[in-house]
């Protein structure tokens, strides 16, 4: 873990309360300069909370945090100057072209106007919108839209990148372009956070915070994030996939059981000593042989192992 | 504070504001319809209310005293009845405004010069018209008694001038149309003229529900500059109904405008200033459009409409809403419309009323800049 002193972004116990509500509770967090920090975890478990304290939008209830060396609770005006933040939901005005949104915030920002020019041509042609940078922000496709609110909140070179959601609801081609573009940031030094409901986006982080009811449950690199999880991926492939699942779903260590096309993903307690059941299973069915494979955990197993564990915790400490 | 982010907010509001039909509409062309629309409904001459006429005395002089009666265009003979209860029926099924019963010995007390009475009956669910009756039959039954009257004294060999002085008297009470007009027409002008304290209400309600003010308070962006920028295309806005709205009403009305323009011009973009920051506070502490807008009738029009002193004098009201009415904006702008129209006078007179307007206007903005917070929640 790198020192607190190096932190570029640090909160301590920062909490906000909405009425009786905890939608975050007391996190503890170090960002270090240059990090691509992944905000994970279902809905509602505070990451968008977390996204706008950090940029300044929300008032803090209780703790502390300081965000490029200044103080969250009395400079929040400094930190806006050093924080681009892109807000979930389209949030330009779609009145306005794109050009003349991207130079609306250059102002905001105050960037000098011998340099608005200079920067908009670099990131519209970064973003791939010179040729649409005449057409009114809602007139722009939803992928176009996110690639617009980046550059705009790039407009003013910011240290640190605060993005929640920003590729949701965006096809797959615009997902993987959007990414190559915070890769590019991510290498030239920017620290990013980004909160992602993609566990695929989630992959590519360099750390991985995993957030339940308000809480930063877990922190830590996706490889050693995905090496938690209870258990391991076994894929079953047959010819009568429908039936194989039946089957399968009766042994008891097999705990969750999913369709990828024609392969089923099972979760298992124990690869070794189920895969020896599942076949068995399957003669006694008289399926015949099926292609049973071992396979590492993804991001989305662990993921979901994770939560699922939560939730039990919270409902035993519920009935205690 | 930074003027060029100011004047970026402001531009961006201006590109609004031109590129949203509803915007445009509710800026230019509501105040002048409501202008219109207000201004014939207060302003029209009811004309051809229906009357009912029972004539007890069916002599010549009262058959020419209900012929004079209804010559004009402003009473029509619905019907000459011969039994009262038929007022009652053609009053109930609402065919007449109005009935004259004559009484049976009209012609002989007249020429006699006794008093008399005239029983007139006043459809009183309708106000408007029947008081319009009620005072064309007083001023046609002055007219004809003081012309029967004059002829009586002409056959006698006497001078009638001085019934006709009575007869003018009448006159001037009676018709009051000419004088109204030129009184309510410029009060209404000074009311149109703060709608777009309706649009400044609406336009930060409408970036929290569009969200672009979540991403706008995430910028350096200062307070003071995001109202006043918000606050100035709605000035320049207002300023072009100034122009418009003063030329259109004088242009159809035909009112007298005696004052210095300029003067009008110049007050009024202070005028703009105090009822905008009144709109702005509004805005924000509401979130939400529909709320905003309901809000803005309640707190501004409404109160502009009835406590202003456009329509309902202010010395008669309680002491509390005497109070009220001085922190309106309109209260003293309506003061200033109605100076600069008619009377015509200048700023030896209406500098109190400017004081006031500036005064309110520094007020209220400070309180929407204060109570504005940078923060969702």
């Amino acid at each position: 873990m790198m020192k607190d002193d190096a932190a570029i972004i640090e909160t301590h116990a920062l909490t906000r309360t909405f009425k009786e509500v905890r939608a975050l509770d007391s996190l503890d967090l170090a960002i270090a300069p240059g990090e691509l920090f992944g905000l994970v975890g279902p809905d509602g478990a505070g990451k968008t909370t977390t996204l706008r304290l950090l940029a300044g939008l929300l008032t803090i209830s209780d703790g502390s945090a300081s965000v490029a060396g200044f103080d969250l609770k009395r400079q929040s005006e400094e930190i806006k100057h050093r924080v681009g933040y892109m807000a979930q939901i389209f949030s330009l005005y779609g009145e306005l072209s794109v050009e003349e949104n991207l130079r609306f915030f250059a102002k905001m920002y105050d960037v000098p106007d011998g340099e608005i020019e200079r920067r908009m041509e670099r990131l519209l042609r970064f973003a791939g919108l010179t040729d649409f940078k005449d057409r009114r922000g809602i007139h722009l496709s939803g992928g176009m839209q996110k690639k617009l609110a980046l550059a705009c909140t790039l407009i003013h070179e910011p240290e640190i990148l605060l993005l929640d959601e920003p590729t949701t609801g965006v096809d797959p081609v615009s997902r993987r372009e959007f990414w190559g573009i915070l890769t590019e940031l991510h290498l030239g030094g920017t620290t990013i956070v980004v909160s992602t409901p993609y566990m695929d986006e989630a992959d590519r982080c360099s750390r991985v915070g995993l957030m339940y009811a308000g809480r930063m449950m877990r922190c830590d690199t996706p490889r050693r994030l995905r090496a938690e999880i209870q258990g391991d991926v076994v894929i079953v492939r047959h010819e009568d996939w429908r039936k194989v699942g039946h089957a399968v779903e009766e042994i008891s260590g097999v705990l969750q059981v999913q369709t990828y096309g024609e392969a089923l993903h099972l979760v298992v307690d124990s690869a070794e000593k189920r895969i020896p059941q599942i076949e068995e299973a399957l003669r006694k069915e008289g399926l015949g042989a099926a292609e049973i494979r071992h396979a590492p955990a993804r991001m989305e197993e662990a993921f979901i192992s994770l939560i699922r564990e939560m939730e039990a915790a919270q409902e035993s400490s519920q009935e205690a | 504070m930074s003027l060029r982010r100011l004047w970026a907010v402001a531009v961006k509001e201006i590109n609004h504001i031109m590129r949203d039909p509803i915007t445009l509409g509710l800026v230019i062309l509501a105040p002048t319809v409501v202008l219109f629309v207000m201004a014939f409904a207060v302003t029209v001459n009811i004309q051809h209310v229906p009357i009912a006429v029972l004539d007890y005395d069916r002599s010549p002089t009262s058959r020419a005293f209900i012929q004079r009666m209804t010559a004009g265009d402003d009473l029509d003979l619905y019907a000459q009845v011969e039994a009262f209860e038929e007022i009652d029926a053609l009053l109930l099924r609402g065919k007449i405004k109005a009935a004259i019963v004559v009484n049976p010995r009209f012609a002989e007390e007249l020429l006699a010069m006794r008093s008399m009475p005239l029983l007139v009956i006043i459809d009183g669910t309708e106000p408007q018209s029947g008081a319009h009756a009620l005072d064309h039959i007083a001023w046609r039954t002055e007219e004809f008694i003081s012309q029967v009257l004059g002829q009586e004294l002409e056959a006698l060999g006497m001078p009638r001038g001085s019934l006709q002085t009575l007869d003018l008297r009448v006159r001037t009470w009676f018709n009051p149309g000419l004088k109204s007009k030129n009184d309510v027409i410029p009060g209404l002008i000074s009311l149109v003229l703060g709608f777009p304290a309706l649009s400044v209400a609406l336009t930060l309600a409408r970036e929290r529900e569009h969200g672009t003010l979540e991403q706008l308070i995430a910028t350096p962006v200062g307070r003071a500059e995001l109202i006043l920028g918000k606050m100035l295309p709605y000035i320049m806005v207002g300023l072009v109904n100034v122009i418009l709205i003063p030329a259109i009403a004088i242009a159809t009305f035909h009112i007298p405008f005696q004052g210095n323009y300029i003067l009008f011009f110049l007050l009024s973009a202070i005028f703009l200033f105090a009822i905008l920051s009144m709109g702005t506070i509004i805005g924000v502490f509401i979130h939400t459009q529909p709320a905003a807008l309901a809000l803005s009738f309640l707190v501004i029009f409404f109160p502009a409409f009835f406590l202003t002193g456009i329509f309902f004098p202010i010395a008669a009201m309680p002491e509390v809403m005497r109070m009220e009415s001085l922190a309106l904006p309109g209260t003293h702008f309506a003061i200033i419309t109605r100076g600069i129209f008619l009377p015509g006078v200048g700023l030896e007179v209406l500098w109190p009323y400017a004081v006031m307007l500036f005064g309110l206007g520094v007020g209220f903005s400070a309180v929407a800049a204060l109570f504005f917070h940078k923060k969702l929640a």
